[in-house]
């Protein structure tokens, strides 16, 4: 199996690459296996001293909670894998405050963390609008968790496609229509001649259309070769989140490896 | 009511970019072009931003049951 890099978006969030040489099964794996396993920071609980914010307790819970938070993976631990799930140890919870008086709105920014290194990814969250006379104060604690059991705890977004083959033999008589038709701009016009874009081609949504309008045009997918899209929320890294995904792998097959000999 | 933090199908967290859309908007210009350039590209995201109607400071002024 082998990955190449095929683009970095420009915020560093989302990145896009080939997987090579494998199977559609294991595509599928990896894209399971980092939005339901890849543990990051989200906050679970949270206790209420005041609220008299139109928003209901619940609903400024709700909206803390899918705050996406920034995870130092190498610090925190999951709370089934610390004894005593971890109840107030640093390395499993971590309190963060929130104290704001109306009028205006309060913000992600507003929270304050007892670990500087955790914090909200997006500050300019909108959280609640308070106004004159009205106060919220709260205290949320946040600790690691997984996608399986809330999409809050999921690192990001992540889809595949089999890779695209467009292919042009002979000549192509409606070249016009093909063009007119092409939205991902997959095919261009080389020496009045229709050609596919090398780079374009990926993009490829594999539609038949373009095959029907010209016999020449074929259009095929790869079973062994995918176009992979991972899109961070911003917690960790694209590549952290990969690294991490291979660790999950790994340490699954190993347990299952284990059981099967207990078993056997 | 107020902004969803996140995307309710994808999950994208798009709470941050309401207020520069609105203002940008209230500036004229294009929802589509203001959409695109804040990076908002599946139609899942981008419905949660047209359809929604900011009616939180409304209804703060009401009593809470
Ligand atoms: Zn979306």
């Amino acid at each position: 199996m082998e990955i190449e890099l095929l683009s970095t978006s420009k915020d560093k969030s989302t990145i896009r690459f080939l997987l090579k040489g494998t199977v559609p099964a294991f595509a599928n794996l990896l894209r399971r296996v980092i939005l339901e396993e890849v543990p990051v920071m989200a906050i679970e609980d949270v206790d209420f001293v005041k609220n008299s914010s139109v928003l209901y307790d619940e609903m400024i819970a709700h909206r803390l909670g899918l705050l996406p938070l920034t995870t130092d993976l190498t610090f925190y631990k999951l709370p089934e894998k610390s004894e005593n799930m971890g109840k107030g140890r640093a390395e499993v919870e971590l309190k963060l405050t929130l104290k704001a008086k109306g009028p205006g709105m309060v913000y992600a920014k507003d929270l304050q963390s007892k670990d500087p290194s955790v914090r909200p990814v997006f500050p300019d969250t909108p959280i609640a609008n308070l106004l004159k006379g009205q106060s919220l104060e709260l205290e949320a604690t946040a600790v690691l968790g997984r996608g399986r059991s809330h999409m809050k705890w999921s690192p990001g977004h992540a889809y595949y496609k089999y890779k695209p083959e467009v292919e042009i033999r002979g000549e192509v008589k409606n070249a016009g229509a093909v063009i007119e038709k092409d939205h991902n701009k997959i095919f261009e016009m080389k020496n009045g001649k229709l050609a596919v874009a090398k780079e374009a081609a990926l993009s490829c949504d594999l539609s038949l259309e373009y095959s029907e309008l010209d016999p020449a045009i074929s259009i095929t997918a790869r079973d062994d070769e995918f176009v992979f899209t991972l899109e961070s929320w911003g917690q960790l890294s694209p590549k952290s989140i990969l690294e991490e995904a291979c660790k999950v792998i790994e340490e699954q097959c190993t347990e299952y490896a284990a059981l099967m000999k207990e078993s056997a | 009511m107020i902004i969803p933090v996140r995307c309710f199908s994808c999950g994208k967290p798009i709470g941050h970019l309401w207020a520069q859309y609105q203002g940008r908007l209230s500036k004229g210009e294009d929802k589509n072009k203001v959409l695109d350039e804040l990076g908002i590209q599946r139609y899942c995201c981008r419905s949660v931003f047209l359809g929604h109607v900011d009616l939180a400071d409304e209804a703060a002024q009401f009593k809470k049951f």
